[in-house]
């Protein structure tokens, strides 16, 4: 019987020309902007390899210099992106595109676009992903408010009715004919951007896992709209009413909820502003964390730890360089303080995501969007994974130059020197983003977020299917 | 008339919040009896076909088809009645074929493409119509459709709301022979009607109702025309 009603709903949808009309939306809408979004990543791509390869040979060829001269000549590093970056950049706006590494101090990306939004401005960016999340609800909408509401102003519910089946049946069968009619009219388009992706990009089984959960949070999260529509449809007494509610909840979920659980978040966990936040880090490095005393004294006791361990009574009888010892000491203090402040910063924000997600009481969008932008791992956690790599690499690098600076020279002599065989032997920055599990486990929440709404939804059609009348 | 009744109204009434639609109505329609209610409008006619097929609530008293109440398993009761209204309404993007493929499947009945061609011959609907969509229908053929859809239930009871209303003479005719047909071959027929030339012509009784009541009934064989809308007519207004 349900397949019967699903055939039908699927019939009405071919004849009646709204599958004409919106699978020609939908393609030109989302082909349009995945095509875009494609050419801005192929861009940003191209952009970080030749700057990528430009930096590295300025790099290698810094001649004779001193190896901690050298090493503030710095390095630049590139966060890859994944394939599925194409279609939703999420936070790449804001997370910037690159990170500077040099001695001394941990650096926040750079060249970050959106640098002065606010976290709301985060939401509403025109890409394919905004397709998906903002705009392809209201077509469900579109598809699905008078699912019901017509059939009772036209009279056939009634017929319906007399021919014995349930108000289950009808719902549950009409709820399948039209998540099945959706997933035909998007078929077109998401068939021509996933040839694209597979076309430009080597999609490896990692991208393809991270697209199948991606696809079936999108259709959870259509099913959601179909559900609540058919509920809404069939509870309304009129086909207008239906329509305006359901296009109330889809303002609210998609532009509204955001917004407000943007400032929400704002308010109840702030963002530190950059002055304080590097003043802060500044007064912990010259002033010490607890016991640790002020950097003098620190100084000082490391001085004679050292004197003591090599047997001379001042740093200029040392063996080894003791500037390049005593920098290393300083910095790996310094690094131990970054840590921290980057810690409770990362904290800082993570709290601010969850909470943004109080609003998802008012919609699925803000789980949908945010667990886009995690499997294309464009979201915070992604970058904190290529943060954390790339500070590896800035404690290897600098390591290594604070140890020719070190073995080259004696005492408190600064005469060190390296030359473009040692810039030539550091090793490359190669970054292995993480795998989809781990996508999915920063997810949870979202994934949460959309199985409750499901779970509401599916309800909310089981109760106007009881109270279903003719 | 010894057939035991499929359609009983006992002590029915039914309120729509403070307003009476029907008043302590009973009634009964064996199988193989017509039964045309007359009344004007408001009179509580379609409340009544509503009630029976369980869209109404009873205030109190019952309706019962084939012994069972709509409330106590409302599936299995509408398996047993065939519905037309006034408007029999259709998918308009689907052909009269399609149409009654789409309802028997629902109703249980899967038909083959010679069934469903057969039934719709029978009703009496051209073949040339029978791929073409419901759009473009006429009343008259759209209530052949629904009575294809009768025939395929093999329902044991009838409910029409104005079934002629709407229709030129001939189509009124045909389709007064066919409800005629229907009762010969068992089913039980409630029709609610203004139309008493086709109330005479094809109720085996005739009902009378005014505001909720039913006011008269007598046997339709056993009045004149003219008898028949003399006491219509007084009936109307309040004599």
């Amino acid at each position: 019987m349900i397949i019967a009603i699903v055939k039908k709903e699927i019939l009405s949808l071919l004849r009646d020309g709204r599958f004409l009309v919106l699978a020609l939306s939908i393609f030109i809408l989302l082909s349009g902007f995945f095509l875009a979004s494609s050419a801005e990543y192929q861009q940003i791509q191209a952009e970080k390899q030749a700057i990528g390869a430009d930096v590295r040979q300025q790099w290698d060829n810094q001649g004779v210099k001193n190896p901690h001269s050298a090493a503030h000549f710095g390095i630049y590093v590139f966060k890859p992106d994944l394939a599925l970056a194409a279609i939703d950049p999420g936070l790449r706006p804001f997370t910037g595109q690159s990170l500077w590494l040099e001695p001394h101090k941990r650096n926040l990306n750079r060249h970050t676009p959106a640098a002065d939004q606010t976290l709301s401005g985060r939401f509403g960016q025109m890409t394919a992903a905004f397709v998906l999340y903002a705009l392809l609800p209201l077509m469900m909408i579109a598809l699905a408010f008078n699912a019901i509401s017509q059939e009772r102003e036209q009279g056939t519910l009634r017929m319906l009715h007399c021919l014995g089946i349930s108000g289950k049946q009808l719902l549950f069968g009409k709820f399948i004919g039209l998540l099945s009619a959706f997933v035909l009219v998007l078929s077109p388009a998401v068939l021509v951007s996933l040839s694209i992706l597979a076309y430009q990009f080597s999609l490896n089984s990692d991208d393809l896992s991270r697209m199948l959960i991606l696809s079936l949070g999108f259709l959870s999260y259509y099913a959601i709209f179909a559900a609540l529509s058919m509920a809404v449809s069939a509870a309304l007494p009129s086909s207008r009413a239906v329509l305006f509610s359901l296009v109330a909840f889809w303002l609210a979920s998609v532009l509204v909820a955001p917004r407000i659980g943007a400032a929400v978040a704002e308010s109840l966990q702030p963002s530190p502003e950059a002055t304080q936040f590097w003043q802060a880090i500044h007064h912990d490095i010259q002033n010490g964390l607890d016991n640790d005393g002020n950097a003098k004294a620190r100084e000082a006791a490391f001085k004679q730890q050292v004197l003591q361990q090599y047997g001379v009574e001042r740093p200029e009888d040392l063996p080894l360089g003791y500037t390049a010892l005593l920098r290393h000491f300083n910095d790996e203090y310094a690094s131990k303080v970054h840590d921290l402040h980057f810690g409770k910063l990362r904290d800082s924000f993570q709290q601010q995501q969850a909470l943004s997600h109080l609003a998802s009481c008012l919609g699925p969008t803000i789980a949908m969007r945010s667990l886009s932008m995690t499997l294309a791992g464009m979201d915070l956690r992604h970058q904190y994974h290529f943060d954390d790599a790339a500070e590896q690499y800035r404690h290897y690098f600098i390591g290594l130059t604070d140890d020719w600076d070190r073995q080259r020279s004696q005492g408190t002599q600064r005469n060190a020197e390296g030359d473009n065989l040692d810039w030539h032997s550091v090793e490359a920055f190669n970054y292995s983003p993480p795998n989809w599990q781990f996508a999915l486990t920063t997810a949870w929440l979202d994934l949460v977020v959309l199985a409750a709404w499901l779970a509401a939804a599916l309800s909310l059609l089981i109760l106007a299917a009881r109270r279903l009348k003719p | 008339m010894s057939h035991p009744p499929l359609l009983q109204a006992v002590n029915l009434v039914v309120h729509y919040k403070s307003h009476q639609a029907i008043d302590n109505l009973n009634l009964s329609v064996p199988a193989g009896c017509v039964y045309a209610m007359l009344g004007g409008n408001g009179a509580g006619k379609t409340s009544t076909i509503a009630t029976f097929l369980g869209f109404n609530l009873p205030t109190s008293g019952q309706v019962l088809i084939d012994g069972e109440t709509p409330q106590q398993n409302p599936e299995a009761v509408r398996a047993k009645l065939a519905y037309l209204p006034e408007n029999v309404a259709l998918y308009d993007y689907m052909s009269g074929l399609e149409n009654l493929s789409f309802f028997c499947t629902l109703a249980g009945i899967h038909l083959n493409k010679q069934q469903a061609t057969e039934l719709l011959n029978g009703t009496g609907l051209q073949a040339d119509a029978h791929h073409k969509r419901v759009a473009m229908y006429s009343k008259g053929m759209r209530q052949k459709v629904g009575l294809a859809i009768a025939d395929a239930k093999q329902a044991k009871v009838m409910l029409l709301d104005e079934p002629t209303s709407g229709l030129d003479p001939s189509a009124a005719n045909d389709f007064a022979q066919r409800i005629r047909n229907a009762a010969d071959s068992g089913m039980a027929v409630l029709m609610a009607t203004h139309d008493l030339f086709n109330a005479k012509q094809v109720a085996d009784r005739i009902g009378i109702m005014k505001t909720g009541r039913l006011v008269e009934e007598f046997d339709a064989h056993s009045v004149a025309h003219d008898e028949l809308e003399a006491k219509y007519l007084a009936h109307a207004r309040g004599l």
